[in-house]
């Protein structure tokens, strides 16, 4: 079990630490999330012999880090230094204008979705960026499948209606950017 | 209703998501502390906020330890809190004190205020009960005559002694009684008789007499004689009436009425002494216009007056004489205010039914606040543990 745990953290960093990253909004903070919820994992990982899947429950431990960060740490203290757009996110190769585009596009995104509120952002990221089921992201943040339904839908809804998403939308930029 | 794609927001996540450069030495690090069973509460050396320079608070453990013990003194003072209302409550529901209490307020409120104080400590115990107040003040004499009588109470023959006044003067009680006899069949007129007699034995006089020589309903002959004798005779008169039959109910009540008393007789002084100064003024007066509203407010004075002095006298009689009703029924037959004995099963059945079920009533009643309150506790635990497991579960992963 600790053989596979440990390949799991291996293979499963990359993607647990860019989930914190969209629910953060933070690189720093999520680098740290995922240290904390990894070594939280690791002290617990004889409860894994309960459990009968590994990913829901680890991206359980992710979301728990990252909710203990938002309630006990961002809150109480000023912006990091690099809380600022994602201006250098973009692939290096990539065209100018289209990475200018991307980078506008990523920064719009970014920023509805961090004015979701958290009970809603989490279960979007986990279902459309870690590609979690609607079951596994019950499990994930303990809550009924049915939860997670409606959140999904009222967060799709509020996506919709944020206004930098309609402009962005209006402008194509949305559809290029996908079709990209 | 517009909803986003699914496939559109996917897409934009994952775009999002994955122009996140993952730090290089990030897994590393994890790893490497993973693999050494490095945490936080084992090695406090230094860890990823460490190595981002972040100026935020300290690392959770500590803030999380305290946070965890706040919580947990918060539950532990929010159970204590509960348990000592709980408490309070059932001992509050069934403890007799303030019932005793409650009896108090009548007495105190019934005495002026020139009362209140307590110039003898017979005052001060009168104070306790409505029924032992004069118990108390014949104390020194005998046997209370005005505690709760049984029906063979032995009754002092001396005659009590008044306590000093609570104003200085003689005391003012209004003393009253009522006595159930019970005599031997034929016996009712000669009893009525001797009862006529005791009260002009004592100087007092007979104030009402009944005499029923067929009962309601076809019961025994009875009669009720109110006899008012000197309060100061007033056990006396108890004792012989009581020898006169088999008691079968005695009930005294003393209350003590100097307070008021004192204040009639203040009230009707000043009055007096207004008076004075207005048949003062009214010789000085000159015009005929003076001379009417002096009048007027002699008579009005005047009017004052004589009401004042006709309670005072009221209560002067009230207090000079006692009152003792005698109620004489024949032996073998019950008197008309005893509750009937004849009824049958069958209304018994039902009265002990009605009764029962007034006492279940009384009993729900009695039980719904407790019961509430301890649903409400109930219902205040349930959620507090509900949120703190929940938290707790959040926290042990």
């Amino acid at each position: 079990m600790e053989e596979r745990l440990e390949d799991w953290l291996e293979e499963g960093y990359a993607v647990s630490y860019r989930t914190a990253c969209l629910i953060l909004g933070n690189q720093a903070d999520a680098e740290e999330a995922v240290q904390e919820a990894f070594l939280r994992a690791w002290r617990f990982r004889d409860s894994l012999t309960s459990v009968p899947s590994i990913k829901p429950w680890l991206y359980r431990v992710v979301v728990n880090s990252c909710y203990s960060k938002l309630r006990q740490e961002i809150p109480h203290r000023d912006r990091r230094a690099d809380d600022g757009p994602l201006s250098s996110l973009a692939a290096p190769d990539s065209d100018p204008a289209v990475c200018a585009q991307r980078s506008e596009v990523a920064d719009t995104v970014l920023a509805a979705l961090q004015r979701l509120p958290v009970s809603l952002r989490v279960p979007v990221v986990l279902r459309y960026y870690a590609d979690l089921s609607e079951r596994d992201i019950a499990v994930a943040i303990g809550r009924r499948q049915g939860t997670v339904k409606s959140r999904l839908h009222e967060a799709r809804r509020r996506l919709a209606a944020d206004p930098s998403m309609v402009t962005l939308a209006g402008d194509g930029a949305v559809d290029d950017s996908v079709e990209a | 209703m517009t909803l986003l794609d699914d496939e559109v927001l996917g897409a934009l996540l994952h775009e999002l998501g994955d122009s996140y450069a993952v730090p290089a030495s990030g897994i590393a690090d994890t790893l490497r502390r993973v693999r050494r069973g490095d945490d936080e509460r084992s090695d406090p050396g230094p860890t990823a906020r460490d190595d981002t320079g972040s100026d935020g608070p300290a690392p959770h453990t500590a803030s999380g330890m305290i946070r965890s013990h706040r919580m947990l003194s918060a539950a532990a003072a929010l159970i204590v809190l509960l348990a000592l209302a709980g408490g309070a409550a059932v001992l509050g529901s069934t403890s007799p004190a303030p019932k005793t209490a409650v009896g108090l307020k009548p007495l105190n409120r019934a005495l002026p205020p020139s009362t209140r104080h307590t110039p003898a400590s017979s005052d001060s115990s009168a104070a306790k009960s409505s029924t032992s107040a004069p118990a108390t003040r014949f104390g020194t004499a005998g046997p209370a005559l005005g505690a709760p009588a049984s029906a063979n109470a032995p009754v002092t023959s001396s005659s009590p002694s008044l306590p000093a006044g609570a104003v200085g003067q003689p005391a003012r009680i209004e003393q009253t009684g009522s006595l159930d006899l019970t005599v031997p069949r034929g016996a009712l007129s000669s009893t009525v008789t001797k009862l006529t007699t005791l009260a002009s034995t004592y100087d007092g006089f007979v104030a009402n007499s009944q005499t029923q020589s067929n009962g309601s309903a076809g019961g025994a002959p009875n009669a009720s004689v109110t006899l008012q004798v000197p309060v100061a005779d007033f056990s006396a008169l108890l004792a012989q009436a009581k020898s006169l039959g088999t008691t079968s109910a005695l009930t005294t009540k003393a209350t003590d009425v100097t307070g008021q008393y004192v204040d009639l007789q203040e009230r009707i002084t000043a009055l007096e002494a207004s008076r004075q100064q207005y048949l003062t003024i009214m010789a000085k007066a000159t015009t005929i216009g003076d001379v009417l509203a002096v009048q007027a407010q002699l008579d009005t004075l005047q009017s004052q007056i004589e009401q004042l002095q006709g309670q005072l006298g009221v209560l002067q009689s009230e207090t000079d004489y006692s009152t003792l009703t005698v109620s004489v029924s024949e032996a073998g037959r019950h008197h008309h205010r005893s509750p009937s004995p004849t009824v049958s099963g069958i209304v018994k059945a039902w009265h002990d039914s009605l009764h029962g079920f007034a006492v279940g009533v009384d009993g729900v009643i009695r039980l719904a606040g407790p019961a509430l309150f301890a649903l409400l506790c109930l219902a205040a635990l349930v959620l507090g543990g509900r949120l703190t497991w929940r938290r707790l579960q959040r926290r042990s992963l």
